[in-house]
């Protein structure tokens, strides 16, 4: 457990920052084919200089092929990537000033600590003496100085990560690309580089892009998020908006853990009906729909009372809460309540739901239906 | 059940019960006895003079027969440079076919592991096509082989681009490997003829050139074979990373691949090397003097007067040496385990 309690050295990050010279990154209608499968469709994104932006969606929706596009490993089938105000769509991965951590680090296992890190600017044949310096100045930035000698297999898994992450910086690029960078460690490593990542992009200040599965380190890393389903942006906006003002269904079901319940019914006349469930709605939209309440904004009360009758069908202790499923006949609702709940299995209950909380979508688009 | 698992476990000799323990040393010392008598009956029959031979066998020097430097002067002294010069000849021949084979044959590996080729199947028949046109034209036509062969050519580019974006269905990397490889598959004997009169045709027959050509041409399929593999297992983020720390595709190649493949590339060459060393049938039939190797000279001992064992063995005794010494000195870069580290915590 060495790896734990050695945060970034703050100082020397500082110094790194200063000469850094962060740039904005855009995708422009970007679309990518492989075969007849399209895996992106018109993606453009405007990432700002010294922003921290995570790509976030499930595994084979693009996200990695829209990285690796903008790292230049993949060709754009269509559109434009720029880097700054220069257009990089169709320059070579090593002319477009940018760097990249791998899912899997990608050291180079037969290259010490210090040759690894000091390959891009090695390549790049600048002198010995600013090499030397510049890499034990990195080094020494993420607290790898007494590591520099060894090779990679001797290093445990956060310290490749932080060699991955040394070679990045070394470069002073444009932006961070980063490709799952924390998956391959274990939990409790995470949480601490995950900290440490964000704590760094800060310091340094540079343009990073940051593809993620898993929507915590989405909603605690980002200043905005992207996110992604079957090659199509869904929404961009900060973590705080993606939870509290979903775009659609994808985006509603995606965020938050657990998931938000979804009621389909009726909307009509200003009020959505489903069996067991009746409530006034400020929407004007008539016919099919599906409502979206999340169980943070349900209470349990007593049967008759509330928006949703039913039974309930489980409960579920977490910890500092428990999760009680009520069962309305078709369909069911999942509130989060207080740790101490004892219900029986069983017996009938009602559920009120916060009413400025609930989300109304249209069932055929699954886009949101906004309020009056 | 637990029996038969049992015979499937590897264990250490040491922690053998101990009747086991000797059989497999005896198992092993048997088995070290077949591979290294023939050896030792070469080492003593060099030291032999005819008539030890033909007395029978005689296994002891300075026991069953007095040892002599009868064929060792006769190889050294008396054959002289007619033995120093198909040394040299096998050195030269068997090293520059080696890197030529393992040069090309590991640039092509390389291609195929990590490009995409999608050759349509339409242009490789059309390929095939102009080369049958082009034997039918020549051998039965009497056209001139020269004419014959640039108008196929022509033809072949003309048609190409209307013939490729008719046809859907294509090739890939499999089969062009299997293609390489396949070529390994005909028996060298049914080739040879075809490259002895090529080889005349250029005025080639009895130089270096002609063996380095052909053993470079014959090994290319087994390099490709062999490195296809070892490119692959090099994980591709690695050279990604490369690309993106502002790498060139060659010094990707020389300065991460290359090294990274080293244990492979080395047993490589050693095997194509062995291979070119003893080589026999090729250098029979395109060398008869100047550029003859080590086997013809080793098998030219098998003369009128029947076969000279004790020379023979001498002539051997020295061609082994260099391939033991080599293997000797590159086992230590055959180690397993290079990539570990690469990828993955």
């Amino acid at each position: 457990m060495t790896d734990m309690h050695t945060p970034v050295h703050d100082a020397r990050l500082g110094q790194i920052a200063a000469a850094q010279h962060s740039k904005s990154v855009s995708l422009r209608n970007v679309g990518k084919t492989f075969g007849d499968t399209r895996v992106l469709r018109d993606l453009t994104l405007d990432v700002h200089a010294g922003e921290f932006l995570v790509l976030l969606g499930e595994s084979g929706c693009g996200k990695t092929t829209a990285l690796r596009i903008i790292a230049g490993l993949e060709s754009a089938t269509e559109g434009t990537v720029h880097v700054g105000d220069k257009d990089v769509t169709r320059q070579l991965p090593r002319d477009r000033d940018v760097a990249m951590v791998f899912q899997s680090y990608a050291l180079y296992p037969h290259k010490t600590v210090y040759e690894n890190i000091a390959y891009p600017l090695v390549v790049r044949k600048r002198p010995k003496a600013e090499i030397d310096a510049a890499v034990r100045e990195v080094a020494a930035s993420v607290q790898l100085e007494p590591l520099l000698e060894r090779y990679p297999r001797q290093l445990s898994g956060g310290q490749r990560q932080r060699v991955a992450l040394a070679r990045a910086i070394i470069r002073r690029p444009a932006a961070f690309l980063m490709d799952e960078p924390l998956s391959n460690l274990d939990a409790k490593l995470r949480g601490h580089m995950r900290a440490e990542l964000k704590h760094m992009q800060h310091e340094l200040d540079i343009t990073t892009i940051y593809v993620t599965h898993d929507q915590i380190e989405a909603m605690t890393l980002a200043h905005r998020v992207a996110l992604i389903d079957k090659g199509e942006l869904q929404q961009l906006d900060t973590p705080a908006r993606i939870y509290s003002d979903p775009a659609n269904l994808f985006v509603a079901g995606f965020i938050g853990s657990p998931p938000m319940n979804f009621l389909r019914g009726t909307l009509a006349n200003g009020r959505f009906d489903a069996p067991g469930v009746a409530l006034e709605a400020d929407v004007n939209h008539q016919g099919d729909a599906t409502l979206g309440v999340r169980p943070e904004e349900c209470a349990l009360v007593a049967a008759g009372e509330g928006q949703v009758r039913g039974r309930i069908y489980s409960v579920e202790l977490i910890g500092d809460h428990s999760l009680v499923t009520i069962n309305t006949g078709e369909q069911q609702v999942v509130v989060k309540v207080s740790n101490t709940f004892a219900g029986e299995i069983g017996r009938e209950a009602g559920v009120r739901v916060n009413r400025e909380r609930v989300y109304f979508f249209d069932r055929q688009s699954g886009q949101r239906i906004r309020r009056a | 059940m637990t029996l038969l698992k049992r015979w499937f476990v590897r264990t250490r000799i040491d922690e053998m019960p101990p009747g086991a323990r000797i059989a497999a040393y005896a198992l092993l010392g048997l088995w070290s006895l077949v591979v290294l008598f023939p050896l030792y009956w070469m080492a003593i029959t060099s030291f032999k003079l005819p008539v030890d031979v033909s007395a029978g066998p005689a296994y002891l020097p300075f026991v069953d027969f007095r040892p002599s430097l009868d064929a060792w002067r006769y190889i050294f002294v008396d054959l002289g440079p007619d033995t120093f010069r198909p040394y040299l000849n096998s050195l030269i021949v068997a090293t520059c076919g080696t890197a030529a084979a393992v040069f090309f044959g590991s640039m092509a590996a390389y291609a195929l592991a990590r490009i995409e080729y999608r050759p349509p199947v339409a242009a490789v028949g059309l390929g095939v096509l102009m080369l049958a046109a082009l034997v039918a034209a020549a051998g039965w036509g009497g056209v001139d082989p020269r004419i014959a062969a640039a108008a196929c050519v022509a033809l072949f580019f003309l048609l190409l681009r209307p013939v490729v974006r008719r046809s859907r269905r294509h090739l890939g990397n499999d089969d062009i490997l299997f293609w390489i490889v396949s070529q390994r598959i005909l028996p060298p004997v049914v080739t040879v003829i075809p490259i002895y009169l090529t080889f005349r045709s250029v005025g080639l027959l009895d130089t270096h050139l002609a063996l380095v050509i052909t053993y470079a041409t014959a090994n290319v399929p087994v390099v490709v074979w062999l490195m296809f593999d070892f490119f692959d297992g090099v994980p591709k983020e690695i050279e990604e990373s490369a690309q993106i720390d502002g790498a060139t595709r060659f010094a990707i190649l020389f300065g991460i691949v290359f090294p990274l493949v080293a244990p492979g590339l080395v047993a490589t060459s050693l095997l194509v090397l062995i291979l070119s060393w003893n080589e026999y049938l090729f250098a029979l039939f395109l060398t008869t003097a100047n550029a003859q190797t080590l086997p013809l000279l080793v098998a030219a001992q098998n003369a009128t007067r029947g076969p000279q064992w004790w020379n023979m063995s001498v002539l051997i005794l020295i061609m082994i040496l260099p391939v033991m010494l080599l293997t000797l000195t590159l086992q230590r870069f055959i180690v397993k385990g290079i990539l570990v580290g690469a990828v993955k915590g």
